[in-house]
């Protein structure tokens, strides 16, 4: 239980939670609500070895997967969908070994989160039988149940050493209030041994407890105001998805390793020691602005995906 | 007044959408993953047209009857959840899998086998040659959703200039990440006791295949710009074929006008191949 009244950090102290060889949660889905700035600050630190549980993913675990952060993954989902198409730095970190290969699927992880959050250590599961995840899975046993005799899948409790979130908001003492889909971030905030988070915005707990508390305090071991801390997936009400910054990453990761480290690595992260470098280097207020026009009118939004 | 012209034709993304949305039964609870716009289209077209009391669940914001005002080139945008009566959580979505209160999924596999078994993990048995993206929950929803929709817009497998092909209907999956009809040990769904009955169709840019008795794909009809030789050639094993075969309905002027006007961004195309994008059937 994390109690202390004040639980604010800088953005470096924030993830100076997160060891070599953790069991890593990032929250979010896919284009939105991923924890970057605290994902490029990991890289900064060289924080490596990683051991990645998730659901649905892109930008965040395929840049962890470019920096060499990565040791395993066991997401679920890892690309681009159709916008862009499949993973390219986690597709050569797979296929060249350097990351095992141990994926998930979105119930399975589900079920052994809520095995943690109970303290108990097994759910079980009637799916994934038949399946070549039964193989990839040893950890996964199977047992007849007592009251119907049917075969049923066992897996494991998992408790992630860290989850890496981003929310909208969040008061001193740590309480995080996530507006839209939280995806799995409660679930993973009630299993893990930590949880760190970036917001948007630091309010009085006056404020955040009329917005509603999505996450209570006593799971949360520390946060840092870090606003476009998303960047470049979204975080409405505020940004939308930089699709165009997006496009840019993914030309320079398909183009080889090389290129991503000297095109994107070295300008958006290396070269930018804090987040204000960062938004500096994407362009600045500028672009900033730009995204936050989605809010206007449906034309204005769809102008950012043209 | 304005001259409201209907279409004269339709696309074959139009008439793939169609094509899936004519899968879906009124009443149930569907859900659609991401990196799907042909069948997130397909949802929002049941729910316009046969299926108005369809509980449309989209995939990853899990928004309930949503009213998206355009197509947004990711699925967790918060364009696709606007107008949602309400939204459930992840657990939420699949404990209604797992206790068999959802109708039907809609999943797709980089290897589709002949009884609808599919892979979306890895090409190579031994060595990993490709990793694919992975299936997100399409494990496990393949065992417990009550019906699945199969759809791909790539069955055609061009050959390459040694004349090879690279199927994406194979003869069988290097990994099985969804389950259809047999397990990899041949297993059938009632000797496996799965909730779900299984996928009962395949809608591809080539036709569309039912599954017979034993769960094996049947070829049941065809666009009207490709025939059973065709389909046949860039297939990757033998499949029966319907005695009905016939031509795929393709939608009415209404419903093309309903899919134009919700994917201004033509999202769905970037599903379809260069060469696919051209097709168009003529409505008259």
């Amino acid at each position: 239980m994390y109690t202390q009244a004040d639980k604010r950090r800088d953005l470096p102290s924030l993830v100076a939670h997160i060891r070599e060889g953790d069991c890593v949660a990032i929250g979010g889905g896919l284009s939105w609500r991923e924890p970057m700035a605290a994902l490029r600050e990991l890289v900064r630190q060289q924080i490596k070895g990683l051991r990645l549980v998730g659901s649905a993913h892109g930008i965040d675990v395929d840049l962890l997967c470019g920096a060499g952060a990565v040791a395993v993954s066991a997401e679920s989902y890892v690309g681009f969908e159709q916008d862009f198409g499949m993973a390219p730095n986690y597709r050569r970190a797979c296929e060249s070994g350097a990351v095992e290969v141990r994926d998930s699927c979105c119930y399975t992880l589900v079920q052994q989160l809520r095995a943690a959050i109970a303290g108990l250590p097994f759910m079980p599961i009637r799916s994934v039988r038949g399946t070549g995840f039964t193989h990839m899975h040893p950890d996964y046993k199977t047992m007849l149940c007592p009251y119907t005799g049917e075969e049923l899948v066992l897996v494991p409790a998992l408790q992630p050493d860290v989850s890496i979130l981003h929310a909208q908001y969040g008061d001193a003492h740590g309480n995080l209030h996530i507006q839209g889909p939280p995806v799995t971030d409660i679930l993973f905030s009630k299993a893990s041994k930590k949880v760190i988070a970036t917001v948007e915005r630091i309010v009085p707990h006056e404020q955040l407890t009329e917005a509603g508390v999505t996450i209570p305090y006593f799971y949360v071991t520390a946060l840092a105001e870090v606003p476009y801390g998303a960047h470049p997936t979204s975080c409405y009400p505020f940004y939308a998805y930089d699709r165009a910054h997006t496009a840019d990453y993914y030309r320079c990761a398909s183009d080889g390793a090389d290129t991503f480290r000297n095109q994107y690595l070295r300008p958006y992260v290396y070269d930018c020691p804090s987040h204000a470098d960062y938004l500096a280097a994407i362009g600045g207020d500028g672009v900033l602005k730009r995204l936050a026009t989605w809010s206007q009118n449906s034309d204005a939004w769809m102008a950012l995906y043209a | 007044m304005l001259d409201r012209t209907k279409p004269a034709s339709c696309t074959l993304g139009e008439a793939m959408i169609t094509q899936i949305a004519s899968t879906i039964e009124d009443s149930i609870v569907a859900f659609h993953g991401f990196g799907s716009p042909l069948v997130q289209l397909a949802l929002h077209l049941a729910k316009k047209t046969h299926a108005p009391h369809l509980v449309l669940v989209a995939g990853a914001t899990y928004g309930v009857n949503p009213t998206p005002p355009f197509l947004a080139p990711t699925t967790n945008d918060w364009v696709m959840n606007r107008g949602a009566e309400c939204h459930l959580d992840i657990e939420e979505l699949f404990d209604l899998a797992a206790s068999g209160r959802v109708g039907r999924m809609f999943l797709s596999g980089l290897q589709i086998d002949r009884w609808g078994n599919m892979n979306v993990t890895r090409v190579g048995r031994e060595r990993l040659q490709l990793k694919l993206p992975g299936g997100g929950g399409g494990c496990n929803l393949s065992c417990d959703v009550q019906h699945v929709t199969i759809w791909t817009a790539a069955h055609r497998a061009a050959p390459d200039p040694k004349g090879r092909r690279r199927f994406r209907l194979v003869e069988s999956c290097d990994f099985i990440t969804n389950v259809g009809h047999r397990t990899a040990e041949g297993k059938t769904r009632s000797e496996m006791r799965y909730r779900g009955q299984g996928p009962d169709s395949i809608v591809t840019e080539l036709g569309v295949f039912d599954f017979d008795g034993s769960g094996h794909a049947r070829l049941a009809a065809l666009y009207p710009d490709v025939d059973v030789a065709e389909v046949r050639e860039n297939t990757g094993f033998e499949f029966p074929m319907r005695e009905d075969l016939g031509l795929i309905p393709l939608p009415t002027p209404a419903m093309v006008e309903f899919i134009r006007a919700l994917d201004p961004l033509r999202i769905h195309e970037r599903e379809l191949r260069p060469e696919e994008r051209a097709r168009s059937f003529s409505l008259q």
